[in-house]
């Protein structure tokens, strides 16, 4: 039998804890839980948890400072839990290192799709690159990273190299939401421009290529004041 | 308080600067009428009274006019005089003259302080009385869903062995549906408070893209009602204006959740966003039985009067209320009405002049 994939949960409400836990239990995940920020990042020293589903509002500490020291030396997947009206806690927590961001309230579906994805991005990391040139699907879009096309329905879709560039990162990270800075690191480069207006026309621009109706996505989707999630591969 | 003493000082001493140059030009150039030198004093004395603060300039100006004009223009000219027959009337008239208009302006002065004062009070008031309304509408739609869970829950954790395994399903359905419909309420308040936060009413605005926002508001009210179609236009244009998009988020899934639930029709609502010179608009249309024209004129203020209607609009006022809090918050315009076979629910955002012209790319 293969090895229960081990997520430490670490929150102070105890409702929120005990439905988690059980929910994750049903799902054969193996789960710790810890209330309390110090306890947290003790177990996360000791047990090397292969996921850390993180609430940011904790008694003791704040959740920002637990992603900081858990980057100095992990590359272990961490899901920030947040409350939906607190955009710049969550970029904060996003450009320091979580790997994704949870809305507080959230569906059991939701939360466990998205720990299925992270899981993913963590597996494609420590295994092989070779997944990374696989082509990109999903619905009637194809993205080739080798032979650099985007096709919708058969039909190759034009792009300028900027919008190519867009799409493979957002595509490379499908099923995560990248944040507006992220996206501007890794398309123009680490000296571009703070201002996100740029990328935003970009983005427009793609959505009038791909999407059949811009306001209502298929494949990108916004998270305003954040950034954009590309749909996962189906 | 030292500064404005200062400023106090220096207007009375210039003011009587003038008026004593101007006097020494007149008396010197024109005529030695003495007469028209004491006018122009008392023009300078008018305005001291009416610029400065308190009697006291005024009264400094007063008699330092008298000894001026005794002193500089009276006979015996360069020494003070008071015998003289007749001056003494002058003098008094010019004393009494500047204590009667700083009176007058000081008792001016108040009034406008004090009408001020009264203004923000009753706003004040009329805040708090919009509050208030707003708490009570609120608790009372929020207690028949939370009566409906609690008393849901202790039938199915008393009588749980007995309920059939459908019943049982029916039960935590509608549990579901009444907390996930407490969440939109709360999300709804907790909008309210981002507007609160700051003193001035204003919202906080950041340029965002209205297909972007559009897009994610229809996503997560999809996610509430995943049966749900909703027809959206949005013009081809790349349109870029100033908002705090969460609040304008909440009005679009407020004004659809309503076109959904209460339009009492299958039909799918349109949203349809138009791009004007000054503003862009957004329009939901429903197609259904259309609002009571009655109800049209308050929609907005938070208060359901239709207490007699077959329908009960849980919760539709709260949410049209909070709307047009938001809107009014970013100065953009919001109305209801029906057209031919429906409601129809209106909001304008205004461009910002600096923001508009950079962005309109086509």
């Amino acid at each position: 039998m293969q090895p229960k994939v081990n997520i430490l949960f670490i929150e102070d409400e105890r409702n929120i804890l005990a439905f988690v836990t059980k929910l994750l239990y049903g799902h054969n995940y193996k789960v710790t839980t810890a209330a309390t920020g110090t306890e947290g990042l003790q177990l996360i020293n000791s047990i090397c948890p292969d996921l850390i589903l993180l609430d940011l509002g904790l008694p003791d500490m704040d959740g920002q400072t637990i992603i900081q020291q858990v980057r100095e030396w992990s590359d272990c997947p961490i899901i920030v839990i947040s409350a939906r009206t607190n955009e710049r806690e969550k970029v904060k927590a996003l450009d320091l290192g979580a790997d994704d961001y949870i809305t507080k309230p959230f569906g059991s579906a939701e939360l466990l799709a998205r720990i299925r994805t992270s899981l993913r991005h963590s597996n494609r990391m420590n295994t092989s690159s070779d997944q990374l040139f696989r082509p990109y699907k999903c619905g009637d879009l194809v993205l080739d990273f080798e032979k650099r096309t985007l096709t919708i329905c058969g039909k190759i879709v034009h792009l300028t190299p900027i919008e190519y560039k867009i799409l493979v990162f957002l595509a490379q990270n499908c099923g995560k939401v990248m944040t507006y800075s992220s996206i501007i690191n890794n398309v123009w480069g680490p000296y571009a421009d703070d201002n996100n207006r740029i990328l935003r026309v970009n983005m427009t621009n793609i959505r009038r290529k791909i999407e059949i109706n811009p306001a209502d996505p298929k494949y990108i989707f916004t998270e305003v004041g954040v950034g954009y999630r590309m749909s996962e591969e189906h | 308080m030292n500064k404005l003493l200062h400023n106090n000082t220096l207007f009375t001493l210039t003011l009587l600067g003038i008026a004593t140059a101007l006097a020494f030009l007149f008396f010197s150039f024109v005529s030695e009428n003495t007469a028209n030198i004491a006018l122009l004093y008392i023009i300078a004395q008018i305005l001291i009274a009416r610029y400065t603060n308190g009697y006291l300039y005024g009264l400094f100006s007063s008699v330092f006019s008298v000894i001026c004009i005794n002193f500089f223009f009276t006979y015996p000219f360069f020494r003070l005089n008071f015998t003289l027959s007749g001056y003494p009337v002058t003098f008094i008239g010019m004393l009494i003259i500047t204590l009667l208009t700083t009176a007058t302006t000081s008792r001016l002065k108040k009034q406008t302080e004090i009408l001020a004062k009264q203004e923000k009070q009753v706003q004040i008031a009329r805040q708090e009385s919009l509050r208030a309304n707003l708490l009570r509408a609120v608790s009372h739609d929020l207690r028949t869903p939370l009566t409906s869970i609690i008393g849901t829950t202790s039938s199915l954790l008393s009588d749980g062995s007995i309920l059939s395994d459908a019943e049982k399903k029916e039960l935590l359905e509608n549990i579901e549906n009444d907390s996930s419909w407490l969440l939109n309420m709360v999300e709804n308040l907790l909008s309210v408070t981002r507007i609160n936060d700051t003193v001035t009413h204003q919202v906080n605005k950041t340029p965002e893209i209205v297909e972007e926002v559009v897009s994610e508001a229809v996503q997560r009210l999809k996610k509430r009602f995943p049966s749900a179609s909703i027809v959206v236009h949005v013009p081809d244009d790349f349109l870029m204006i100033p908002m705090d998009a969460i609040l304008i988020e909440q009005v679009l899934i407020n004004l659809l959740e309503n076109a959904l639930i209460h339009s009492g029709s299958s039909h799918a609502p349109e949203l349809t966003v138009t791009d004007h010179p000054d503003h862009v608009a957004f329009c939901v249309k429903d197609f259904g039985h259309g609002l009571n024209p009655d109800d049209i004129p308050d929609i907005f203020s938070g208060i359901c009067h239709n207490t007699g209607s077959v329908d009960s609009h849980k919760g539709m006022g709260i949410g049209l209320s909070i709307c047009k809090t938001i809107i009014d918050a970013h100065s953009g315009y919001i109305e209801a009405k029906n057209h031919t076979n429906g409601a129809l629910f209106l909001f304008t955002l205004p461009k910002d002049e600096e923001e508009n012209i950079p962005c309109s790319q086509k």
